[in-house]
C-alpha cells in the first residue's frame, strides 16, 4: 500500500510537471472565423480595409503567406505577397492584375510561382469557404500591396460560386432558435443589467459604446468568461451567476453567440 | 500456471475483509453516487434545447460535452492501445520460449497476458460509453458518420466477437492446448485486433481527411471514405505506438511488482520483466518518428492548410511540448539502461563513456526543444530583429531538429549496444574488423545526417522537406547493419560475468514509471492535436462545428485535460494490476480456532 501511495504521488508530480510545461508556451484561443460585413456601397478603399481583416481571419491566408517579410524566397514555403499589387499585372501575359488575382484565388493551382510547389486550397470552397464578395475584398486588399485598389463589389471577376441547393451536413448541424443579436440580448435579459441605449451604468457597465472599446474577441471573452476581465467599479462573479441562471451557457448556439457579438460590436455610441 | 479460483465466497459473511452489513452500507453509498451521476445528465439534458426536433448538440453538466467526450475517447484509446499491443509481444515472447525451450519466456508471456482480460473489459466499457456519449451529445455528427460508415459497423461487431473468443481462449487455454495451436490462437488474436483498429481508424481519419464524398457531403464511395489519405499512415503509426505504449505499461506493472516483491526470486523475475517491457517500448519508439514523418507528409499532401495549422500555425507550440516529452523518454530510457549496467559484471568498462552519451543526448534534446519563434515584447523583438532569436532561432528550424532527433535515436541505439555487450567478449577472429566496421558505419551516418542538416539551410523549402527521407533511411541502415554485425560477432561470445537480476535500485523502477507516464501523456497530447487540428470542423471542410465549444482552447487548458486523463488512466490501470495480482494469491480459507472451528475473521 505504501508503495502504491508513493507511486501515485510520483504520477501526480510527473503529470503536474507536464501540465506546467503546457502553461509555459504561448496561450491562444482560436475562435471560428467570422464572415465579414460588406456593404454594396463600399468604396475600393473600404473594401480593401475589409479584405485585410479577411486575409488574417477567415481567409487564413497568413497561415502560409507572408507580406513584405524581406526573407530570402528560397526559405519560404509559399510566396511572399509584398508588392503583389504591382507584380500581378506582369505575371501572365495578357492578364491584367485583377484577372490574375481572381484566377489565383479561384483556380490557385493554374499558375504556380517559380520555385514553389502547388498546395493552395480553393478558397471559395470549404474549409475556408470565402464568398464571392469576400474574395473581391481580398483582391482589393492585395491591390494595395504595391498599387491602388480598383475593385468594388460590382466588379465582375468572371467567377460565380454556386451555392448548392442540397442541404449540406454543415447546415443540418446548426443548433438553436435562430435568434438575431437583439433577440438574444432580449431573450437572455441582458438589458436588465446593461444599458444599451445610453452611457449610464446599471448593475453592470453600459454597452452603449462597447463596440468602440472592445474587439470582437474581447466581447466574446467578456460574455463566455465574464470574470476574466472585470470592469472597474463592478464585482466579479455577478454576471456568470445571473446570465447562467437564464440558461444562457447551456442553450446558446454558436450562431446566436456570433449574432450577439456582432450586435454588441455595432454599438459604438453613435 | 492456472489461476486458483477464489473458493466459497458465496458462503462467507465476509467479502474483501468487509462484513455483510458494512458491505451493504458501502454498496448503498456506491448506488447513491451512481444515481447522482446518472441522473445529473438527465437533468442537464432536460434543460437542453428541446424545441428543435433534432438538436445537433446536447450539453453535458459541469465539464461540458467536449471535455467528457475528450477524456472518454482518450481513455478508450489508451486501453485499446494496451489491449492491442500486449498480445503482439506476448505471442512473440511465447514463440521465443517455444523455439528456445526456455520456460521463463513462456511464464513471462503468460504474465503479460494476465493483464489483458480485465483491460479488455475496461476497453469495451469505455468504448460503449464513448458511443453513448456520441449519440446523446453529438447526434448530428453521429447521424452524419452513420450515413457514411454504417456498413462498416457489422464487420466491426463480428471482429469484436472474434476478438473476445480468441483473447479468452488464448488466456484460459494457456497450457491446455498444443503449443502450436496456442500460438495460432495468439496470432489470430493479433490479426483480429488489428482488423478492429483498422476499421475504427477509418472513422476517425475520415474526420480529418474526408474522401469518397460529394461536395455536399453525401457518400459516393465507401472504399474511398474508408481508405482516406490519413488512414494507412495512422494504422502504421498506431501499431508502432501501441507497442511502445503497451511495453511501457507492462514494464510499469513489473516495476510495481518489483517494489512490492518479498523474495529475491520475485525481484529477479520482475526485474527481468521490467527490462523486457522497457526494451519493447524503446525498440518501438525508435522507428516511431519515421512513421510520424509519413503521417505528416500525407496530411500536408491532403491539405497544406491542415498541415500548416498542425505544424506551423496554431499547434506549432504543441510540438515543442512534444519535443520535451520525447526528449524525456529518451533520457529516461538511456538512464534505465545505464543503471541496468550496474547489475552486469564486466559492464563497468563502459561507464566512462556514459557521460559523453549524456552530453550528446542533452545537446540533441535542447536543439529539438528549441522553438522556431519566441514570445517577445515589442522592445525585445526590435532588438532581435523579429520573433526569431539570432542564435537559437537557427536551431529551431526543421533542418536542425531532424538532425538532432536522428542523432538522438542513434545515441540510444549505442547505449543499448553497450548494455548488450556488458558481460560478453567476442570470440570470432574478425572481432576487431567488426568493431571497426561498426564504428565506421556510425561515424559515416552521423556525418551524413549532419551534412544534410546543414545543407538544408542553403536550399529552397521544396528541396529541404525531402532531405528528411535520406536522413531517416541512413539511420535505419545504420541500425540494421550494426545489429547484423553485432549478432554474428557475439555469437558464441565468452561470458565474462553474471547478470545479477533483481539487484536494481528503486530509482530505476521509478524510471520505468516515468517512461510509462510520459508515453501516456504523449499519447494524450498527440490524440488532442490529431482531433484539434480540424479546429471548428467535426469533419474537416464538410461538417462544421457550430456548438459553443467550436473554438480551439489554449495549450495550457489542453495540457490540464491530458494530465487529468493520464491520472484517471493510471488509477484504472492500477485496478488492472491489482486484479491481475490476485490471480497469484492463495484461495480464501476460514481461520481455524484452537478447537478446530472456523473463526470470525477470514484469512487471505
Amino acid at each position: 500500500m505504501k508503495n502504491a501511495v508513493k507511486i501515485f504521488g510520483f504520477a501526480i508530480l510527473v503529470t503536474a510537471f507536464y501540465s506546467y510545461v503546457g502553461q509555459t508556451v504561448p496561450q491562444k484561443i482560436t475562435y471560428p472565423p467570422e464572415s465579414a460585413t460588406l456593404g454594396a456601397d463600399m468604396s475600393s478603399a473600404e473594401l480593401a480595409e475589409a479584405g485585410e481583416t479577411i486575409i488574417s481571419g477567415k481567409g487564413t491566408c497568413l497561415g502560409c503567406h507572408t507580406i513584405g517579410s524581406g526573407a530570402d524566397p528560397s526559405s519560404l514555403r509559399f510566396p511572399d505577397l509584398g508588392g503583389i499589387g504591382a507584380a500581378a499585372a506582369t505575371r501572365v501575359e495578357g492578364q491584367d492584375a485583377v484577372t490574375y488575382l481572381a484566377k489565383a484565388l479561384y483556380e490557385p493551382n493554374d499558375f504556380i510561382a517559380e520555385g514553389f510547389l502547388p498546395g493552395m486550397p480553393t478558397i471559395n470552397r470549404p474549409p475556408i469557404g470565402l464568398n464571392d464578395d469576400e474574395i473581391k475584398a481580398v483582391i482589393a486588399y492585395l491591390q494595395t500591396l504595391g498599387g491602388e485598389p480598383t475593385v468594388t463589389l460590382v466588379t465582375d471577376l468572371g467567377y460565380t460560386t454556386e451555392v448548392s441547393a442540397a442541404p449540406t451536413p454543415g447546415a443540418t448541424a446548426a443548433v438553436g432558435s435562430g435568434l438575431d443579436g437583439p433577440g438574444v440580448f432580449q431573450t437572455y435579459l441582458c438589458g436588465t443589467c446593461h444599458n444599451i441605449d445610453a452611457a449610464g451604468a446599471l448593475a453592470g457597465p453600459s454597452l452603449y459604446d462597447v463596440g468602440s472599446r472592445l474587439s470582437n474577441a474581447e466581447i466574446y471573452e467578456a460574455i463566455m468568461d465574464p470574470d476574466a476581465t472585470i470592469a472597474d467599479g463592478f464585482a466579479g462573479g455577478v454576471m456568470p451567476a445571473t446570465l447562467g441562471a437564464t440558461g444562457f451557457y447551456t442553450k446558446i448556439s454558436s450562431e446566436e453567440l456570433r449574432a450577439l457579438v456582432n450586435y454588441l460590436s455595432a454599438q459604438t455610441g453613435g | 500456471m492456472r489461476d486458483p479460483l477464489p473458493q466459497r465466497l458465496g458462503e462467507s459473511r465476509y467479502f474483501w475483509g468487509l462484513s455483510r452489513e458494512r458491505l451493504a452500507v458501502a454498496g448503498g453509498l456506491l448506488a447513491a453516487a451512481a444515481a447522482v451521476l446518472l441522473l445529473a445528465p438527465i437533468e442537464a439534458f432536460a434543460s437542453a434545447p428541446q424545441d428543435a426536433a433534432n438538436p445537433a448538440y446536447r450539453e453535458f453538466p459541469v465539464v461540458g460535452s467536449r471535455v467528457i467526450m475528450w477524456v472518454t475517447a482518450e481513455l478508450h484509446l489508451m486501453f485499446a492501445a494496451f489491449v492491442l499491443a500486449v498480445p503482439m509481444f506476448a505471442v512473440i515472447i511465447e514463440i521465443i520460449g517455444y523455439v528456445s525451450g526456455d520456460k521463463r519466456y513462456d511464464a513471462l508471456a503468460y504474465e503479460f497476458t494476465k493483464l489483458l482480460s480485465v483491460s479488455f473489459s475496461f476497453t469495451a466499457s469505455l468504448g460503449a460509453m464513448l458511443t453513448f456519449l456520441l449519440v446523446v451529445l453529438y447526434p448530428a455528427l453521429t447521424d452524419y458518420l452513420m450515413s457514411i460508415f454504417s456498413w462498416t459497423f457489422f464487420p466491426y461487431v463480428a471482429l469484436f466477437f472474434l476478438e473476445a473468443i480468441f483473447l479468452y481462449s488464448y488466456y484460459y487455454g494457456w497450457g491446455k492446448f498444443n503449443p502450436k495451436t496456442h500460438i495460432f490462437l495468439g496470432i489470430m488474436l493479433n490479426l483480429v485486433g488489428t482488423g478492429i483498429m483498422f476499421i475504427a481508424d477509418a472513422w476517425l481519419t475520415f474526420m480529418n481527411t474526408p474522401a469518397g464524398i460529394s461536395e455536399t457531403g453525401e457518400l459516393v464511395s465507401l472504399s474511398a471514405a474508408f481508405m482516406n489519405p490519413m488512414w494507412m499512415p495512422i494504422n502504421i503509426h498506431r501499431i508502432i505506438a501501441n507497442i511502445a505504449f503497451g511495453g511501457s505499461v507492462a514494464a510499469a506493472y513489473a516495476a510495481f511488482q518489483f517494489l512490492g516483491a518479498k523474495t529475491d526470486e520475485e525481484r529477479a523475475h520482475y526485474d527481468w520483466m521490467g527490462y523486457i517491457g522497457n526494451f519493447i517500448a524503446i525498440a518501438a519508439l525508435l522507428p516511431l518518428p519515421f512513421a510520424g514523418y509519413w503521417l505528416g507528409k500525407e496530411i500536408y499532401a491532403f491539405s497544406q492548410s491542415l498541415g500548416i495549422t498542425l505544424m506551423g500555425g496554431t499547434f506549432s507550440w504543441l510540438f515543442i511540448i512534444q519535443a520535451i516529452l520525447i526528449g524525456n523518454l529518451f533520457l529516461a530510457a538511456n538512464y534505465y539502461l545505464w543503471v541496468s549496467m550496474e547489475r552486469i559484471e564486466g559492464a563497468e568498462r563502459f561507464r566512462p563513456y556514459i557521460k559523453y552519451l549524456l552530453i550528446v543526448i542533452a545537446g540533441c534534446f535542447l536543439v529539438w526543444a528549441t522553438p522556431h519563434s519566441l514570445v517577445a515584447s515589442v522592445e525585445e523583438a526590435r532588438k532581435m530583429g523579429g520573433a526569431h532569436h539570432p542564435v537559437l532561432g537557427v536551431l529551431g528550424v526543421m533542418s536542425a531538429k531532424n538532425t538532432a532527433v536522428n542523432i538522438l535515436i542513434l545515441t540510444t541505439f549505442l547505449s543499448f549496444l553497450l548494455y548488450r555487450r556488458g558481460n560478453k567478449a567476442p570470440t570470432v577472429s574478425w572481432a576487431k574488423a567488426g568493431n571497426i566496421a561498426q564504428i565506421a558505419i556510425f561515424v559515416s551516418v552521423v556525418v551524413f545526417v549532419t551534412f544534410l542538416g546543414v545543407y538544408g539551410y542553403f536550399v529552397e523549402a521544396s528541396v529541404r522537406i525531402g532531405l528528411s527521407v535520406p536522413q531517416v533511411l541512413s539511420v535505419i541502415f545504420c541500425m540494421i547493419a550494426v545489429t547484423t554485425i553485432d549478432v554474428f560477432m557475439y555469437r558464441n561470445a565468452r561470458v565474462t560475468g553474471k547478470i545479477k537480476w533483481g539487484q536494481m535500485s528503486a530509482r530505476s523502477q521509478y524510471a520505468l514509471f516515468f517512461i510509462a507516464l510520459t508515453f501516456a501523456w504523449t499519447m494524450g497530447l498527440m490524440g488532442y492535436v490529431r482531433a484539434g487540428m480540424r479546429q471548428h470542423w467535426h469533419v474537416y471542410g464538410v461538417l462544421e462545428d457550430t456548438s459553443v465549444d467550436a473554438f480551439t482552447p489554449t495549450l495550457g487548458y489542453a495540457s490540464n485535460v491530458v494530465s487529468i486523463t493520464v491520472l484517471i488512466f493510471f488509477v484504472f490501470i492500477a485496478i488492472v494490476f491489482w486484479l491481475a495480482g490476485l490471480s497469484g494469491k492463495k484461495a480464501w480459507e476460514p481461520a481455524v480456532k484452537a478447537g478446530g472451528e472456523p473463526g470470525e475473521e477470514g484469512a487471505e
